[in-house]
């Protein structure tokens, strides 16, 4: 039966089906889904090298390898969707990449060439022949900084401008805007190349629809197929038009967003989606029903970071009938899924409750709740006005950002604050007169160095990256830049660049570990404390002697003392950063997948962590904080050490499935919630996980690969996680419960 | 200042009781229950529990134990350190939760308690608390929000020797209690092995209108590893599995 049931359940098979073939053709990846379908047999790409170091940069460079990748993709159609369209591979893959390269790329010899000489750090994303940063990379490693430079720009579209153009509208735009500016033609040739390939893409999936209705014998599917083919055909040059079509255009403007880069990001989709639908029920040519399924179709394609509900400028409920019904549509797909609900005391109370129960209900790690107050609030300490503020909303792994107007840079740029202690304490090793108030000064001396260096690496990004890698998708709609004829790297209104530090309680503990047992307590010396971190805690008793000293997120502690005074001094510095006019940093507290990594490049540290083991994970404590691991306990501290400037320092928190099963589970998690936000807690993401499954996955993948957790701030198939990341899953889950 | 001797403090507890609540455990009861699930709250002193599978055998307990191996059970706490504890959970104490106090038998330290209850209300702090209603105190009872207590076996002379004391005051204070107009939550712990006419508790609590909740709570083994840390003679029971408590719901209740 062609049900929208039956469909639905047909697809979420075929997403099972998809993520095994992927892991056969990429190896494990420690990262989000993003929605991509599995490589085809025949797919194929030769990339146009432009630069003598054998890469490809600039207008023409990108818009060239956009097409030629984008022209490699072919149409996806399932006839159990209602939309089509998926991508499966990037053009900044092609020069070598060693973070996210799949597999069946490294097949490639050039690829491999180009690899050959990159490094954990330094790919050959960036132009280093015309951009070198030599004098940066000795600091820059010392500190264990994540540049940000050549990473994503994380901006957020405002698809107000899509929708109101269509892409038809977006080459008129770029026509019209050329004339004004004849100086300009690199960028506006390569934007016009950048929409034609999109177009292209659109026109096979026409194509392989009409194939598919020629041999179609099933009316119900045949009807189907039809109403595609002519929702592809109207959104091939027109804007959007219906709620279908709304959709379709998305669908198909993501997936060129992410070919391009693999940027991109959701908006707030029960608000600029809303008009359609109104319009539609009342022309009666849509239902509830079937704009479930759209949204569902829409959220399966890819898992962009949606927010629903919140309020708005003047601090109204924004929550309307969409809002549920979004809800109601993850729900009937149950994939991963990344749907931020925004809190205010405002919203309709009934929504949140709804929202926690699908959290319940399904243990999927969706929705996510994020607090509109305080990030609002927060951000207009940058000098941005309310309703700027407002609209910024959560469409990233932590990250928030002003659709149309931001150039965040947030979550690609980190300093791991674990490695700047490690440099401390060496350097301390020498004082005569050692105390932790003199280990934080020094801390705090190598902490602006740190800062300082990372602001260079920023500033080289933001001043070359329109040369590297323009954002040729994204640049369609954002404010100022087909008007200018610039990249958005140099015409965003907003360059609020988020620097997260990494590694809080880590440090925090480490500072608390040494008031207490070694000035307060006495119970250990400063050289036995440097004895036991330079053999690495060869004596077990001198480790748990600072490991069991009181720690952050234990309630009123000494090391949540350290916390919030190490947040003061990252705010304080982070802020106090020169940057050129029109740009700031902004701080936070993130580590986003690579605990395991910074931890690889951290000594043993004063908290009794051994040398190399992995730091702790964002704002969140360090494992074992309290006996009770009592849950409000964690959301007082990590409330406490929020670094108040709009970017987030995410309560990331495990809860025992039990609760599902209790008929207060859900009052318990929304006072929960509540209860945090209270504080100016920023944002919280929850597992509710299915001890048994969880387990028997880690055992066997492949036992349960639709089993979703929230890693981070994103959710990822637990199945494709490297057996490493899948232990840091299940450790922080069996702790939390 | 009286102080009281804190058997430990959770905090976030779901199931004592409605929403986020702080549960404060005071040492000593009068009962020594065989199944007892916190062994280590019935002395009236201090003690130590002792866990040899942490410990790392570096034979230097008197500089003290960073292990986890030897732990020390009972604190003196004034009501204002406990309250303090009690305050760091209030944004979350909206919708019914608040602070539990539990033990032991919270009500051997009355006078401890009757001033962190004080506290508590001056600021808005809801305040329950989980009895064996050995004692009767009404100042203190009637200063709740609500009252959870057990009646545990209904023949006298079977709880006599399974708790040591007898349930005739047990089921006096039970009126008693129902004449305060206090929410009452009656429970029994579900032990196979004991004959407990749960059929007569269950006729019995109906008949006090201010129950309004009766609960059976299966036994379960947790209290067993804190028995043998503190030396103590092990009592294990079978775990009631799903049909065993299925078969006695029908005299569990909720009065509206």
């Amino acid at each position: 039966m062609y049900t929208y049931e039956n469909r639905l359940k047909s697809m979420r098979d075929t997403k099972v089906r998809h993520t095994l073939e992927k892991r056969a053709q990429n190896g494990y990846t420690d990262l989000d889904d993003f929605g991509t379908v599995p490589i085809s047999e025949n797919y194929e790409v030769e990339p146009w090298y432009n630069s003598s170091n054998g890469s490809f940069y600039g207008y023409d460079g990108m818009s060239e390898n956009f097409a030629r990748v984008m022209d490699a993709h072919e149409a996806y159609v399932d006839p159990n969707e209602m939309l089509c369209g998926r991508w499966r591979d990037m053009l900044v893959n092609y020069r070598g990449d060693v973070h996210y390269l799949p597999d069946w790329l490294k097949k490639k010899p050039k690829i491999m060439e180009l690899m050959s000489s990159a490094t954990d750090q330094w790919s050959k994303r960036w132009d280093e022949q015309r951009f070198p940063y030599d004098d940066l990379k000795p600091l820059q490693q010392k500190y264990n900084i994540q540049t940000g430079i050549d990473g994503d720009a994380h901006l957020a579209c405002d698809y107000r401008i899509g929708f109101s153009l269509g892409f038809g509208g977006f080459l008129e735009k770029i026509e019209k805007y050329r004339k004004i500016n004849p100086d300009k033609k690199a960028f506006y040739d390569a934007e016009e190349k950048t929409v034609k390939a999109i177009i292209r893409f659109i026109d096979r999936h026409i194509e392989k629809i009409k194939e598919m209705i020629l041999s179609e014998e099933n009316t119900d599917i045949k009807a189907n197929l039809e109403e595609m083919l002519e929702t592809c055909q109207s959104v091939r040059l027109d804007k959007p038009k219906t709620f279908q079509e709304a959709c379709q255009w998305t669908a198909f403007f993501n997936c060129a967003a992410r070919v391009c880069t693999r940027d991109g990001a959701g908006f707030q989709l029960d608000g600029l989606l809303y008009p359609y639908y109104e319009r539609d029920i009342k022309a009666g040519i849509l239902d509830d029903e079937k704009a479930k399924f759209l949204i569902a179709n829409l959220l399966l394609i890819d898992p962009h970071y949606y927010q629903i509900s919140g309020v708005d400028d003047e601090d109204k409920d924004m929550t309307n009938p969409l809002s549920y019904l979004i809800l109601e549509a993850a729900d009937s797909i149950n994939i991963a899924c990344n749907l931020t609900v925004r809190v205010h005391e405002n919203c309709d109370k009934e929504f949140l409750r709804k929202a926690v129960y699908y959290l319940l209900k399904n243990k999927n790690g969706w929705p996510r709740f994020c607090n509109d107050k305080a990030l609002c609030e927060g951000y207009m300490k940058n000098g941005v006005d309310k309703t700027t503020a407002r609209e910024r909303i959560a469409v990233g792994c932590n990250w928030m950002c002003v659709p149309g107007k931001e150039f965040p840079m947030n979550d690609t740029v980190k300093i791991n604050i674990a490695k700047v202690m490690d440099v401390a304490l060496s350097e301390m090793k020498f004082e005569e007169n050692k105390s932790t108030e003199k280990l934080f000064e020094i801390f705090e001396k190598h902490l602006k160095i740190a800062i300082d260096t990372t602001a260079k690496g920023v500033n080289l990004h933001i001043d070359h990256q329109w040369e590297v890698t323009p954002e040729l998708v994204m640049n369609l709609m954002m404010n100022n830049t087909i008007e200018k004829g610039e990249d958005i790297s140099q015409c965003a209104t907003l360059y609020t660049v988020g620097v997260d530090g990494a590694g809080l309680a880590v440090v925090a503990d480490s500072f608390g570990a040494l008031s207490t047992r070694v000035e307060e307590e006495k119970v250990l010396n400063w050289d036995e404390v440097y004895e036991a971190l330079e053999n690495d805690f060869s004596d077990e008793r001198t480790r748990l002697i600072l490991n069991s000293a009181p720690k952050y997120c234990q309630g009123n502690t000494i090391s949540d003392k350290w916390a919030k005074r190490l947040t003061e001094c990252w705010v304080k510095n982070i802020k106090g950063q020169e940057m050129p006019e029109g740009r700031c940093l902004v701080p936070g507290w993130f580590s986003w997948a690579r605990s395991i990594e910074y931890g690889s490049k951290v000594g043993a540290t004063p908290n009794g962590r051994r040398a190399g083991e992995p730091i702790s994970h964002g704002a969140n404590p360090n494992p074992h904080f309290r006996n009770d691991g009592a849950p409000t306990a964690q959301s007082n501290g990590i409330a406490s050490v929020q670094c108040g400037y709009g970017n987030t320092a995410p309560l990331q928190i495990e809860f025992d499935p039990k609760l599902a099963d209790d008929e207060k589970g859900i009052e318990v998690i929304e006072n929960f919630i509540l209860g945090h936000f209270k504080q100016n807690g920023t944002l919280i993401n929850i597992n509710i996980l299915d001890k048994e499954k969880l387990l028997e996955a880690h055992e066997n993948p492949d036992l349960h690969p639709d089993l979703v957790v929230r890693v981070t701030g994103f959710t990822a198939y637990f199945a494709s996680l490297s057996p490493q990341f899948r232990q840091l899953v299940v450790d922080r889950f069996l702790e939390g419960i | 200042m009286v102080k009281g001797l804190v058997a430990d403090i959770q905090r976030a507890s779901f199931h004592d009781g409605d929403g986020i609540r702080t549960t404060v455990f005071m040492k000593g009861c009068p009962l020594s229950c065989l199944w007892c699930h916190n062994p280590e709250a019935i002395s009236f002193e201090k003690q130590e529990l002792f866990y040899p599978e942490k410990c790392i055998g570096c034979n230097m307990c008197d500089k003290g134990c960073y292990s986890g191996a030897k732990v020390i059970c009972g604190k003196e706490m004034t009501p204002d350190e406990v309250f303090a504890e009690i305050k760091q959970d209030s944004p979350y104490y909206t919708n019914g939760g608040g602070v539990t106090f539990s033990g032991g038998e919270p009500m051997v330290q009355k006078d401890f308690i009757k001033e962190v209850i004080a506290l508590c209300k001056s600021e808005n702090i809801s305040c329950a608390m989980e009895t064996s209603l050995i004692y009767y105190d009404e100042e203190v009872l009637s200063s709740l929000d609500f009252v959870m207590c057990d009646l545990k076996i209904w023949d006298e002379d079977i709880h006599k020797k399974c708790t040591g004391v007898s349930n005739k005051t047990i089921k006096e204070n039970f009126i008693k209690l129902n004449k305060l107009n206090i929410p009452i939550i009656a429970r029994t712990p579900v032990i196979p092995e004991i004959n407990q006419e749960i059929d007569k508790i269950s006729e019995f609590l109906k008949t006090l209108h201010n129950v309004k909740k009766y609960e059976l709570l299966p036994y379960h083994p947790l209290g067993l590893s804190k028995q043998k840390a503190l030396g103590l003679e092990i009592n294990e029971f079978t775990v009631p599995n799903k049909e065993y408590m299925k078969e006695l719901e029908r005299y569990v209740y909720i009065r509206e």
